[in-house]
């Protein structure tokens, strides 16, 4: 039932982004730049990619949406149909109905989180092919308002949450203040030159999730480490114009990161619980400026978290007791292998693990990923029942005795929170840091 | 009769090779530059180790968790696949004209596993058509040459069949068989049976990007 | 090229509608004539297929063969052929050995007899070609 009255949702919503851009939509400019795009842009892989589908729908069960909806519209290769297929089908001769479809579907409807990439037998990316209508969209100007919205903000202030200079760093002296009443002489340092590391985090974490930043300083002082954050743009590594197309701003935001650690003479970056904001630094934003890999080492909360305990550099009171499950991110764990660090870490602090299935790289996305859950509000019902395959997955961690969900990712969280209150999975969310801060057995 | 024979098995078998042979170079280079020009990336990330890695699970049977899930469809297809590119090349029929033509000889098949062979392809294309229509997934991607596709690559099954065994009719079902087999080795650049040179190529490439840059298995 | 496809689509129509004729065709045995093949270095293969009656007189009457070095041919050591000697008597293993050290043997000797009656049957437009015309279950 509830799968049926998605479909229909689904198509009724009218973002005020996709609607207001269409109306600049003549036959002859999308024709332009669908054309521009194809020729200039992409090339072989996109070719390759929708020329040798056969057509036999083993991607189907690799998709969340689809497991979620059992709608063949959401088959990864069905999504593909309705946009690149067409479009390369009829030349870029398509109709602005089409590309509110089109742009609804790619914005939406893939979390960009490349699972099916391991179901289908050709390893066909059907993320990529999603990307490529964005960046379509995106030269149109049929985005939806809520991600486009953040993509203005990036453009604007080099973070995603508008936050203003100086709000920045307030909030980072506060946190400082606060986090001194847990260790005394604890620091923020900012703009420290030769640092071993440059902590950066995601804008939304100084907007709303403030203590996670504490948390973080409680840990590094604890570990004794010699690092800094920085007091001006470019300490924000998320990125959503990464998920609208923008990869001229992406770019822009890319090097801008880059160029704070590197300025500031850092021996490599750390960042944060955030798997897309990862994603945009350690594989997408470093292509885009010609990188093959990034310019500095850049490491993942998990990847250090699991430093910190295999070099014995913080000491725990005792381990976590309430049985946890663990969310495996997709940008980290299928983006960067990061499964088994998350594994030791959780063995590290927790007493009862209880693993979901499937995992690891098979891990079920959040649905929130890709910047679907950007796209606000307009879409969030359609986005909670398509984790539905998700809540199913917790459900059954839940009745092997899972209580709190570990989630190593801020999108994540966002997408699980939501799933577990639609649903009534009631588990507990919680970040690595979460957990360490509370275990944590603060130096004299 | 005499004349469709010599037609279809000289002049025309001829253009047949020729199209296959140079269709599919023509397919390979104008990818290959395309992709020099436009995806230089792609040669970047390349890398023979992980794209072996990738290809060995993938062609392996129930080698990954895609074919796990899919049982009935590995089995079929697995099955279809061997038996597609064996029987012809190894059928006795098929080696004695080799030897005819080209005074060249291998490994033949005893007719009862070609024959065997024959019958899992007919059966399995039939699977296949049946998946496309019954299942809604399939159904959904399925377009006409999707069938017409099924059609070619089962007819020469079906007419090999029929003329090993003598049907009635048979004679004239030989010239059928070779022009089937013509059209499918001709459909072979032009279709989306040419996976089966791009294969290597696409997991080559998913498998390098999983290996060595995301450290993770794609299987 | 024309007259081709015109005739396929007549073959085909012959064929859905005609199986029949074929089959009778097939019927007609000369049981007195008939001609076995000494297949003795043929057999050894599994896949040797049964080889129907060859109506050796017959055969030459209605093809107006007169010459037995037709098909019993002599080839010299420069691989040309000797006009007025036969071979008939003769195996056709004793020439055609070329392979005889390979394993592939029977399938040498049968290519070289397929491509005697082939041949020779496509240059006149008469008599069988495929297989089933002479391997007859
Ligand atoms: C090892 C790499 C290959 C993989 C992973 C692969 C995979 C597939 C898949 C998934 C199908 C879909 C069946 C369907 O639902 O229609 C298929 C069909 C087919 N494949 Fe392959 N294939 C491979 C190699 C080959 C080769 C080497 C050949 C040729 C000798 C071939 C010939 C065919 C044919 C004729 C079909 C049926 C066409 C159809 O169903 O539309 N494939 N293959
Ligand atoms: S990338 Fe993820 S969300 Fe998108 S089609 Fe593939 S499996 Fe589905
Ligand atoms: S599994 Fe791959 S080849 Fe099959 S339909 Fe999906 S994308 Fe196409
Ligand atoms: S939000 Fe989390 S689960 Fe969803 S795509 Fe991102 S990493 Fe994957």
């Amino acid at each position: 039932m509830t799968e049926a009255k998605s479909v229909t949702e689904t198509k009724k919503t009218e973002d005020q982004g996709i609607l207001k851009g269409l109306e600049q939509l003549t036959p002859e400019k999308i024709e332009s730049v669908i054309q521009q795009v194809l020729s200039d842009e992409t090339g072989a892989r996109l070719k390759v990619y929708v020329e040798t589908c056969v057509h036999c729908g083993m991607c189907s069960k690799g998709c969340h949406f689809f497991l979620s909806l059992n709608d063949p519209r959401y088959s990864p290769a069905g999504k593909v149909k309705q946009t690149l297929w067409e479009i390369m089908r009829k030349k870029g001769k398509v109709s602005p109905e089409f590309i509110k479809q089109a742009a609804t579907i790619a914005y939406t409807q893939c979390n960009m989180c490349k699972r099916c990439a391991m179901y289908c037998p050709f390893g066909l990316d059907v993320a990529y092919v999603m990307s490529v209508m964005r960046r379509i969209c995106h030269k149109l100007g049929v985005v939806p308002l809520y991600i486009q919205d953040t993509a203005h903000s990036h453009s604007v202030t080099m973070n995603q949450m508008w936050v203003k200079d100086d709000e920045w760093i307030d909030t980072l002296m506060w946190q400082e203040e606060e986090a001194q009443d847990a260790m005394e002489n604890l620091r923020i340092p900012l703009d420290k030159e030769g640092a071993d590391i440059f902590y950066s985090v995601i804008g939304p974490e100084p907007k709303f999730r403030a203590q996670l930043i504490f948390q973080a300083a409680v840990i590094m002082n604890a570990a004794g480490e010699n690092w800094t954050m920085p007091s001006m743009p470019g300490w924000d590594n998320s990125d959503m114009c990464m998920f609208t197309g923008d990869y001229e701003m992406m770019e822009r935001l890319k090097r801008r990161h880059f160029e704070s650690a590197l300025n500031l003479r850092a021996k490599r970056i750390v960042m944060g619980e955030c798997g897309h904001a990862f994603r945009s630094v350690y594989d997408v934003g470093n292509r885009a400026l010609g990188w093959r890999m990034p310019p500095i080492e850049v490491v993942h909360a998990i990847e250090y978290y699991n430093e910190l305990f295999e070099n014995n550099k913080i000491k725990i009171k005792k381990k976590f007791e309430q049985p946890v499950t663990l969310h495996d991110p997709c940008n980290i764990s299928r983006g960067r292998g990061l499964h088994e660090m998350a594994r030791n870490i959780v063995n590290a602090t927790c007493e009862n693990f209880i693993e979901m299935t499937p995992n690891r790289e098979h891990n079920y996305c959040c649905s929130a990923g890709g910047g679907v859950i950007n796209c606000g509000p307009p879409f969030k019902n359609a986005r909670v029942e398509s984790g539905k395959q998700k809540a199913k997955q917790l459900f059954a961690a839940k009745a092997k005795g899972a209580e709190v969900v570990i989630a190593p990712c801020h999108n994540c969280h966002g997408g699980l929170e939501d799933i577990i209150h639609h649903y009534g999975v009631e588990m507990e969310l919680k970040f690595f840091g979460d957990i360490i801060y509370e275990i944590l057995e603060l130096p004299e | 009769m005499h004349d469709y024979y010599s037609f279809f098995t000289g002049p025309f078998a001829w253009i047949t090779f020729l199209v296959f042979i140079f269709g599919s170079g023509w397919r390979f280079y104008s990818i290959w530059q395309l992709a020099k020009k436009k995806d230089s990336a792609v040669f970047e990330y390349m890398n023979m180790k992980f794209a072996l890695r990738s290809i060995a699970h993938w062609i392996i049977p129930f080698g990954s968790r895609s074919m796990q899930i899919n049982p009935a469809m590995t089995v079929v297809t697995f099955m279809f696949h061997i038996s597609l590119f064996i029987t012809p090349l190894f059928v006795f029929g098929h080696v004695v004209l080799w030897k005819e033509n080209f005074n060249i000889s291998w490994f033949t098949l005893s007719n009862t596993v070609a024959d065997l062979m024959t019958l899992i392809v007919i059966g399995s294309c039939l699977f296949f058509l049946w998946r496309r229509i019954k299942l809604a997934d399939v159904r959904y991607l399925t377009t006409p040459m999707d069938f017409i596709i099924l059609f070619i690559v089962a007819a020469p099954f079906v007419t090999g069949f029929w003329v090993y065994h003598q049907f009635p009719g048979f004679a004239v079902m030989t010239i059928i068989h070779i022009i089937s087999g013509e059209i499918m080795l001709m459909a072979i650049p032009f279709t989306k049976l040419f996976h089966m040179f791009l294969f290597p190529f696409t997991r080559g490439y998913i498998g390098s990007e999983f290996g060595g840059v995301r450290m993770a298995k794609d299987w | 090229m024309k007259k081709i496809i015109h005739n396929i689509i007549i073959l085909t129509s012959i064929f859905v509608t005609g199986i029949g004729l074929i089959l009778m065709s097939a019927g007609i045995v000369y049981a007195d004539d008939c001609f076995n093949i000494n297949n003795e270095s043929i057999d050894k293969n599994t896949n040797t297929r049964p080889f129907i009656c060859f109506e050796h007189d017959i055969h030459n009457e209605t093809a107006g063969i007169e010459n037995c070095s037709e098909c019993h041919h002599i080839y010299d050591e420069h691989e040309e052929l000797v006009p007025d000697e036969s071979s008939e008597g003769q195996p056709c293993s004793e020439c055609h050995a070329d392979s005889k050290n390979s394993n592939n043997t029977d399938i040498g000797l049968a290519a070289k007899y397929h491509k005697l009656c082939r041949d020779c049957h496509l240059s006149r437009e008469k008599g069988p070609v495929v297989c089933g015309e002479c391997h007859r279950k």
